[in-house]
Order: C-alpha cells, then sequence, then structure tokens
C-alpha cells in the first residue's frame, strides 16, 4: 500500500502546484519591455515598495511580454476582461483604442503633477476630454552617429574623393560629405552608400547604416519622418487619404534605395530595436535613426564599449520641410477591470511626484519632466533637453495617429512597406492596399 | 448458450461506461469550440462587443474575397508539399544507406533523432542565432570559404524556413521509414527469402514496394504537420517581410489579433476545418483501399 | 542474419556509411549543440573569430537567466513541467479504460477510434480562438490547469493509439482468470491491465510529455503571466532583451534539456509508435 501513499503525496504535490500559480504581488503593472528603461523602471518599484508602497501596505510588481505581439496579447486580455494586471501600458497612438478598457485618472492629475511632468507629455494620454495615462516615457527618434567617423570623413581629402565618386556612380549626382546637422535625406543614402563595405573597400564599418525592417507597426513610426519630413500626413483636412503621395513615394524611396544596395545587413527585414542595436554597438553600421531610448546603452562602457565616448546625436535628416521626428508618449494607466483600483490609483499618484520621475530619468528611462525637474537631472541625461526641443521643434503626429484605427494602420503599413522594401510587393499595390485599408478602417 | 450471449451482451454494456469519462471530456472541449466557432462566423462580433449580432454570411465574404487569405493558403500548401517531399525523399535515401548500421548499433538513432524534440518555437530561436550576420557560426564559416549567404535575407528566407522545416524533421520520416525497412526485412526473412534482399533490385523491387504503407503515412503526417506550421516562423520572421511567410495558422493568428476582425478570423477557421476534414475523409478511403 | 564477408569492398561501403551518419548528426544537430556551447562561453568567447570550440566555461549566462528580475525563469520552468506532467496524467487516466472497451469488446471501435486519431490532422489554430473565449468565461485562461486540459486533448490520440495496441496483444486469458474469481470490470482494469501495462505506460508518459512541453501556439495566446510555458517565456527573453545572445542560449538551453533527456530514453517506442499514428502535437 506503499503505491497508494505516494500517490497521496503526489496528489498533495499537484494541488500546491496549481495553486502556485496565484498572483505572488499585491498589485500587477505590464509595461513596455526594453531596455534600458526596464532596469530604470524596475528601480523606481524598488524605492515604492520600499517607501510609499510600505505604508499604503502595497506592493508593486512588474512584468512583460515580448515586444512581437505586446498590443495583440493586451488589447486582447483586457477586452476579454483580463484582470492579471491592474496598471497597463497606455500609449498617444492607441489611447482612443485603450479608452472603453481603462478608468480615467483626471481625479489624481493635480497642479503640482504639472510641476514635474510636462503638460504636453499629459495632453497626449488624453481622449476625448479625459486623462487616461501618467506618461513615463517621451519616444521619438535621434539620428546616432559616430563621431569619429563622420570626423574623419569630413577632413580627410581621399576619403571626401571616393564619396564624390561613390555618390556620384550610384546616385548619378556628385555630392560633398556634410555635417549631420545639415543632412538632407540625400546626404543620409550617400553616406550610408560610403560606409559599405561592399562599395567602398576602404570603409571601416561593413555596413552604412541599419534599418529596421521587419514586419512590426514600430518600424513604421521608425521610418515615417521620412514622409513628414517631404509634407507627407495619413488624411488631408477634408479626410481625404494621402497616403499614395509624392512625399510618401520619396520615403519609402529612400529605404528602397539603401536596402537594395545593401548599405543595411541583409537580414534587416528580420530587425527591430534590439537587433539594430546590436549592429550599431558592435562598430558594424556608422550611423542609424533610432529611437531615443537607446542612448544610455551607448554610454555604458561595458555593453558596448566599441562606440562609449563617439556617440553622436542630432535631429532626422532633413527633407523639403525641414527635420521632422515623430513623437509619442507611453504611459501607465488603470485597467477598468482591475479589483484593486484604489490600490492602482495611489501608486500612479505615486509616480506622478518628483522623486520617483527623477530616479527612472537617471536611471535611463526617458521621462517627459517639466522644465524644473528636468534641470535638475540634466547633467545625468544631456541628451533629455535635446529631446525636449525636438519634439516642440520637429515633432508630428500624423492625421488620424491617435485614433482608435491607428493601431490597425500601422500594421497594415507595416505589412505593405516592408514587403515593399524588401521586394516580395511593388510599391503601387502596396501603397493601393494602405489607401483601401484606410479608407475601410476610417468609414467605419 | 442464451446464456452466454446474455453475459457477453451485459458486459459490452458495462465496458461502454468506460468510454464515458472520454466522451464527455471530448465532447466539452471540441464541441464548445464548434459551437462557439458556428455563431461567431455568422455573427459581428468585436472586442468590444463579445456577443455581437446575426449578420448572415458577411464574414464568409470577407473572407473569401480577401486575396491575403488565398496567398496565406497558396504559403501552407506550397510549404508543406516542398518540405514532405524533401524530408520523406532525404530520409529513404538515408534509410538504405544507413541501415547496416543502424541494425546493430541502434543508439546511433537516438542521436539522429534529437531534433525531435526540440520545441520548434525554440528552434527557431537556435536558428536565429546560428544564422545571424555578425555572430553566427555558419555565415562566419561560409565567409570563410568565401561565400556569402544572407540566411534570412529577404532573397533567401522563404527557403531558409524550409530548410529549418527540413532539418528538424527529417529525422522524423528517417525513424519510420528506418522501421518499416527492418519490418520489411525481417518478413522477407520469415518467408525464406534469403539473400536476394541486397542491391538495387532489391531495393526497387521488394523493399519500396513493401514500405509503401509506410511511407504513404509519413507523407500524409508530414503533409498535415507542415501545413499547420506556425511556431518557427511566428518566431523568425513573424510572418514578414510583407507576408512573404504568412501560413494560415499565422494568417488566422493575425485576422483575430492584430486585425481583431474576430468574425473573418473564425471564418477562415471554419472553411479551414472543412476543408482539413474532407482531405482527411480522402486520404483514409486512399489509404484503407490500398491497403 | 546473413553474414557479410569483409571484403575490401564492404569496408569502404562502410567508412562511407559513417561519413554519412556524421555529417547527418552534425548537420541536425548543429543548432542545438551550437546554443548549448554558446550558454557556456564568455561574451568575448561568444564573439570570437574564428568561433571557438575549444574554452573555458562559465556559469554567469545561467546566473543571469535565473536571478533576472524581468524573467521569472525559473517560474516558467515549474509552469511547463506541472502542465506536461497534470496534461499527461488526464490523458492517461482518460484513454486507457476507454482504450480497454475499445479492444476487448470493439466499443466504439468503429467511430471513436478513427475520430480521435485524426484529430491530431487538424490545425489547431482552429480551436485557438474559441479556447480563448471559453476559458476567459470560465476563469481558465492564464492557467496551469487549462493549459494542462490543452495538452490532455492534444495527447489523447498518441495515448489511446497506443493503448488499444497494448490491449489487443494482452492475452484474454489474464482477464479470464480475473473474471472466474468474480471481479468486476473495474478491478479487472485496476489488477490485472494496469500493473501489466507499465511499460507502455512510460513509453505514453514520455511521449506525451515531450509534445506537451514543446507546445507553443496555446501557451502564447492563453497565457499572460502565471501559467507562462518555458517556450513562450523563452521568447521573451530574446527581445525584451535586446540581443544578448550568452543569457538567451542559456535559456534556451534550459528549455530544451528536459526533452531532450527524455526522448534519449523513449527513441526504441518512438517508431512504432508514430507508426500506429500521430506525432508531434
Amino acid at each position: 500500500m506503499l503505491r497508494s501513499r505516494i500517490l497521496a503525496g503526489t496528489a498533495a504535490a499537484f494541488a500546491a502546484a496549481l495553486s502556485a500559480s496565484a498572483a505572488y504581488a499585491d498589485i500587477t503593472i505590464l509595461a513596455w519591455p526594453g531596455e534600458p528603461a526596464e532596469s530604470a523602471f524596475r528601480k523606481v518599484l524598488d524605492l515604492y515598495n520600499s517607501t510609499a508602497g510600505k505604508e499604503n501596505n502595497s506592493k508593486a510588481s512588474v512584468i512583460y511580454f515580448s515586444q512581437q505581439g505586446f498590443k495583440e496579447k493586451m488589447l486582447a486580455d483586457v477586452a476579454a476582461g483580463s484582470k492579471e494586471f491592474d496598471v497597463m501600458l497606455t500609449a498617444t497612438y492607441d489611447v482612443g483604442l485603450y479608452a472603453p478598457f481603462m478608468t480615467p485618472i483626471d481625479d489624481i492629475v493635480t497642479p503640482a503633477v504639472y510641476d514635474v511632468i510636462s503638460k504636453n507629455a499629459i495632453e497626449t494620454q488624453r481622449y476625448e476630454g479625459k486623462v487616461y495615462g501618467i506618461p513615463t516615457d517621451l519616444s521619438l527618434h535621434f539620428l546616432y552617429y559616430r563621431k569619429d567617423l563622420i570626423e574623419k570623413l569630413l577632413t580627410d581629402d581621399a576619403w571626401k574623393a571616393k564619396y564624390g565618386e561613390i555618390s556620384e556612380e550610384i546616385l548619378g549626382t556628385k555630392m560633398e560629405p556634410k555635417k549631420p546637422d545639415d543632412w538632407t535625406w540625400d546626404d543620409y543614402i550617400a553616406t550610408a552608400l560610403f560606409f559599405t563595405k561592399s562599395l567602398n573597400s576602404d570603409s571601416p564599418t561593413r555596413y552604412g547604416t541599419v534599418l529596421q525592417m521587419k514586419n512590426l507597426l514600430y518600424n513604421i513610426m521608425l521610418w515615417q519622418g521620412t514622409a513628414a519630413s517631404y509634407g507627407g500626413d495619413w488624411r488631408d483636412a477634408a479626410g481625404n487619404i494621402t497616403i499614395d503621395s509624392e512625399a510618401y513615394r520619396k520615403g519609402l524611396a529612400i529605404y528602397k534605395t539603401i536596402t537594395d544596395n545593401e548599405a543595411t545587413p541583409g537580414d534587416s527585414n528580420t530587425y527591430e530595436y534590439g537587433e539594430a542595436n546590436s549592429v550599431f554597438g558592435a562598430g558594424q553600421a556608422a550611423f542609424m535613426v533610432q529611437w531615443n531610448a537607446a542612448v544610455p546603452e551607448f554610454n555604458d562602457p561595458k555593453k558596448y564599449p566599441e562606440v562609449v565616448g563617439k556617440l553622436g546625436l542630432t535631429h532626422e535628416p532633413a527633407g523639403t520641410l525641414g527635420p521632422k521626428t515623430h513623437f509619442h508618449s507611453l504611459g501607465l494607466g488603470i485597467n477598468k477591470n482591475s479589483e484593486k483600483q484604489d490600490e492602482a490609483k495611489k501608486f500612479l499618484a505615486w509616480l506622478a511626484t518628483a522623486e520617483p520621475m527623477k530616479l527612472y530619468a537617471k536611471e535611463g528611462g526617458s521621462p517627459p519632466l517639466a522644465e524644473k525637474p528636468m534641470a535638475e537631472v540634466a547633467a545625468d541625461r544631456p541628451e533629455m533637453l535635446l529631446m525636449g526641443e525636438h519634439a516642440a521643434k520637429y515633432g508630428f503626429v500624423m492625421n488620424g495617429g491617435t485614433s482608435s484605427k491607428a493601431l490597425a494602420i500601422y500594421t497594415n503599413q507595416a505589412e505593405n512597406f516592408t514587403g515593399y522594401w524588401t521586394g516580395a510587393t511593388e510599391l503601387d499595390p502596396a501603397l493601393k492596399n494602405v489607401v483601401d485599408y484606410m479608407t475601410k478602417a476610417f468609414a467605419k | 448458450m442464451s446464456s452466454v450471449i446474455a453475459f457477453e451482451d451485459r458486459e459490452r454494456r458495462e465496458s461502454r461506461k468506460l468510454l464515458v469519462g472520454l466522451c464527455i471530456f471530448l465532447g466539452v472541449m471540441l464541441g464548445f469550440p464548434v459551437i462557439v466557432n458556428l455563431w461567431y462566423g455568422f455573427a459581428d462580433a468585436s472586442f468590444e462587443n463579445l456577443t455581437g449580432s446575426f449578420i448572415g454570411l458577411e464574414n464568409y465574404r470577407d473572407a473569401l474575397s480577401n486575396p491575403k487569405m488565398w496567398q496565406a493558403l497558396g504559403f501552407s500548401l506550397r510549404f508543406a508539399l516542398i518540405c514532405t517531399l524533401f524530408e520523406v525523399g532525404i530520409a529513404l535515401v538515408l534509410v538504405f544507406i544507413l541501415h547496416p548500421l543502424l541494425v546493430t548499433r541502434p543508439w546511433l538513432t537516438a542521436v539522429l533523432m534529437l531534433p525531435m524534440m526540440v520545441s520548434p518555437a525554440l528552434m527557431g530561436v537556435m536558428y536565429r542565432l546560428i544564422l545571424n550576420e555578425f555572430t553566427g557560426i555558419v555565415p562566419v564559416y561560409l565567409e570563410m570559404a568565401g561565400m556569402a549567404v544572407n540566411f534570412l535575407g529577404r532573397r533567401s528566407i522563404y527557403n531558409t524556413v524550409v530548410a529549418i522545416e527540413v532539418l528538424q524533421w527529417t529525422p522524423f520520416a528517417f525513424l519510420i521509414l528506418a522501421t518499416a525497412r527492418q519490418t520489411v526485412a525481417y518478413e522477407i526473412e520469415e518467408a525464406g527469402a534469403v539473400d536476394g534482399a541486397t542491391g538495387w533490385h532489391a531495393i526497387f523491387h521488394i523493399f519500396l514496394p513493401l514500405m509503401r504503407p509506410a511511407i504513404v503515412i509519413v507523407l500524409f503526417v508530414r503533409f498535415i504537420d507542415s501545413f499547420r506550421v506556425f511556431d518557427h516562423i511566428y518566431v523568425l520572421t513573424g510572418g514578414g517581410p510583407g507576408n512573404l511567410t504568412t501560413s494560415i495558422s499565422i494568417y488566422i493568428y493575425k485576422l483575430f489579433f492584430v486585425q481583431r476582425t474576430i468574425g473573418e478570423a473564425v471564418a477562415v477557421s471554419t472553411l479551414l476545418l472543412v476543408m482539413s476534414l474532407t482531405l482527411i475523409v480522402l486520404a483514409m478511403r486512399l489509404v484503407v483501399r490500398r491497403n | 542474419m546473413i553474414v557479410r564477408r569483409q571484403s575490401p569492398l564492404n569496408i569502404l561501403a562502410d567508412s562511407l556509411r559513417w561519413v554519412v551518419f556524421a555529417v547527418v548528426a552534425l548537420v541536425v544537430n548543429l543548432p542545438v549543440l551550437s546554443t548549448i556551447l554558446t550558454s557556456f562561453k564568455t561574451d568575448a568567447d561568444i564573439n570570437a573569430y574564428p568561433p571557438k570550440w575549444i574554452f573555458t566555461p562559465t556559469l554567469d549566462h545561467y546566473r543571469t537567466v535565473l536571478t533576472s528580475p524581468s524573467v521569472d525563469y525559473l517560474h516558467y520552468v515549474m509552469n511547463s513541467i506541472v502542465i506536461a506532467v497534470l496534461g499527461t496524467i488526464f490523458a492517461i487516466v482518460l484513454t486507457l479504460p476507454a482504450a480497454y472497451a475499445i479492444a476487448r469488446y470493439k466499443v466504439g471501435a468503429k467511430w471513436l477510434l478513427p475520430i480521435i486519431t485524426n484529430l491530431r490532422a487538424l490545425p489547431l489554430i482552429i480551436f485557438a480562438i474559441p479556447f480563448y473565449f471559453m476559458f476567459q468565461t470560465v476563469g481558465l485562461l492564464d492557467t496551469r490547469l487549462g493549459l494542462a486540459l490543452i495538452s490532455c486533448i492534444i495527447n489523447i490520440p498518441i495515448a489511446l493509439v497506443l493503448f488499444v495496441g497494448f490491449v489487443q496483444d494482452l492475452p484474454r486469458d489474464f482477464d479470464d482468470a480475473a473474471k472466474i474469481d468474480g471481479a468486476s470490470m473495474g478491478q479487472i482494469l485496476r489488477h490485472v491491465v494496469v500493473p501489466l501495462s507499465r511499460p507502455v505506460m512510460l513509453a505514453v508518459f514520455i511521449l506525451s510529455f515531450i509534445y506537451s512541453w514543446n507546445e507553443f501556439l496555446f501557451g502564447l495566446i492563453l497565457t499572460t503571466k502565471s501559467a507562462v510555458p518555458v517556450t513562450v517565456g523563452a521568447t521573451f527573453f530574446v527581445t525584451s532583451r535586446g540581443i544578448e545572445w550568452g543569457p538567451t542560449a542559456a535559456a534556451m538551453t534550459i528549455g530544451v534539456l528536459p526533452p531532450l533527456i527524455l526522448g534519449l530514453f523513449a527513441y526504441p517506442y518512438m517508431g512504432k509508435s508514430m507508426l500506429a499514428g500521430g506525432v508531434k502535437g
């Protein structure tokens, strides 16, 4: 009868194992994955759990999914009434989509909050008059470049001559190297070609730049500064879809030219944020347009010794309207189905105070701080001043880019445009697909 | 006499009880999804309104008129066909080459079996590691040999996802066909046909014909599995670039989770279910009649 | 047994066979091999050119994975173990009695058996959406029990086929002897069939454990945090950290080792059971 005792023991063990899957924290936060913000946010939570959280008798923990499929999963979960997380991610481009599943938090956006977080950023979390999220990160794009290489290109006569040669051969006009601050998209292309080993055997890097062309909506946000800088937009004032325009064709052609001339790694069609950082960080590319979040990574000597101390930052290259950058804020709001509304609200109210926000900035997050706290952290994060300035000067939001359809539209564009860049579809059908889809989406 | 029959009848009746658990479980776990699929196929449900109301055949119209569905279906069919033929072809060749080694050393089979134990999703990530242009072991050695192949690049990605499937599942085909080859050899020995069983002649006139049922089973099973491929492609490419590597499973996933068109996703699922059932019935008839 | 003379030609043929075997074994196992090696290399060794095959191993990446604050990897491993074991036990409990009835009394042999063996031919994605709603309604989303039920469905075909084959090969004398002693059908199952079925039960257990462990699609769709299995958790690891190959390789090594080791035990059963129908979940 030993066997029956073993069986009983096993059954008990299973019962324990099954119940062990219960939540192991008081409030659960679903946040956006990706370094360095991830580690920074964790430090903020440690601060909460050891101070205010302790007083409120609450403990906060965070969960992440992978970036691929993140939004899809989260939206399906909240729509189906999931209580797995209490605090969830919000974003400018889909606050309209989340709103039905979230609790508005206007009551905790007091005047004191505006002293900590910039008013504009809070506006980007507003939908139909109500605020749904405390913005934690401002996201826009910089041109990251290797100062040492560009410096040499601007001074070395042999390199300059070669630059003229390559641009004439491939682009048809003889060009001169320029400072990245003064680049147009044509300079961007020419410089990418120059720093590509297969076109220029003297290039110190294997590729000129690195593009992110995985079939993923964020990659479209990263790209669309090209189209916007030539005046491209989703819709005109009357609401007609304006995707099939010169501006969009020009923007798409920029990526196409770089891909066709192999000035970006051949498997860029599987790249997103992390892969691009690996390539640039390993010294395999001379420059890239990338989300601002990566800056602290490249100042970390342990992580990317190739780049530390050689990183230059500027705005995206210019089109006919000058430089542009897509921007949005990510934030945290409350899941309507959560059974811990008060606790979640307390946490968010605490998060919107100076101490956690400044800590988050110091540790590598990119919070949209108001003037005073910004000045206090500027020494640690010089690029944050740049972010504020760029958002004000060059930032744009596509017409319709905050509607409840935006997410699905970006996804559709990703499918069609990555298809065009990689030669899976032709330009005209790709544009037509997007226009048709958007027409249908906005009509519903 | 009649009491014996009655006894047997009672036993049969009693034995039916043994099926109850299984039938109830399957009835609930499979019956419910079918009902859900039927309703959602004819309803305009959305994530904001999960019940929806009846809209007739509109979802099916949307599903059938969407060219992307046909592309995804085409991808899955082509992918399944190519993979299956390669797997079975390579496996057959290997069976006849390696057979003499395996007869006395069965553990060699274990070495070849390992890829089958690996989750296809993780296999996809592993290939990402070894095919990576900068640190991947395969491109590095090829470059040393003076060949630059970009496995994950847009030109080769299709071939790469096919190759990954083939490399992972050829061992499966090999295992079954090796088992079948063994059985056939044993039967020949039983029949006393000694020593006629070597050389090309024997392969083509004795082994292959006798192995046919096993070959058909492998073809069928592998075709079905490759047709519904999801894991390694999702991990590697997300169905891109464009929708170049979108299989029908990935397509349904995207319709539901990404485009959030519940009705259309369910309609495609239902069509796929009907198609699969038809295919199975046909295949069964074929196999049954053959054997 | 045919005794073959060892002529030079035969020796040559045999060595060629060995070469073919070695090449095939290397090619199909390259990803796993390379991943395991990478997981023990220092970052410098991972990026070394040419790739190193001999190096001083380090356990750093395993430390990183198991102590990572953002990814609770041990919890995922535990999830996978519970899901696979439970799913397997459910499948055995449901199919063994049914197999006895089907094989001994031909009850349902005509309809139930074919339906179940063909289950695995259906594309699973068809059921994914209804299960999502169904689990949401009854509170099984993101629970180990929910995924175990899915595992059970996936494993029922293979378990049933193997058990039916086993009962068919079991001599009737055993049952008859027990019947004469007045044993009921339940007692026969418990005291005759179950003890004798240990070898086949082990085979079923190993095979279905492997399939459950490797399941990805439902793990992706039906879990959020509590019940995330290793297959899905390992992919979180890749994308949320950028590309750190060392920790990623360590995470994957942990994720593939259990089925790999079981597979080494299972290979004798696999050929036979797969011929009988039903393979990968």
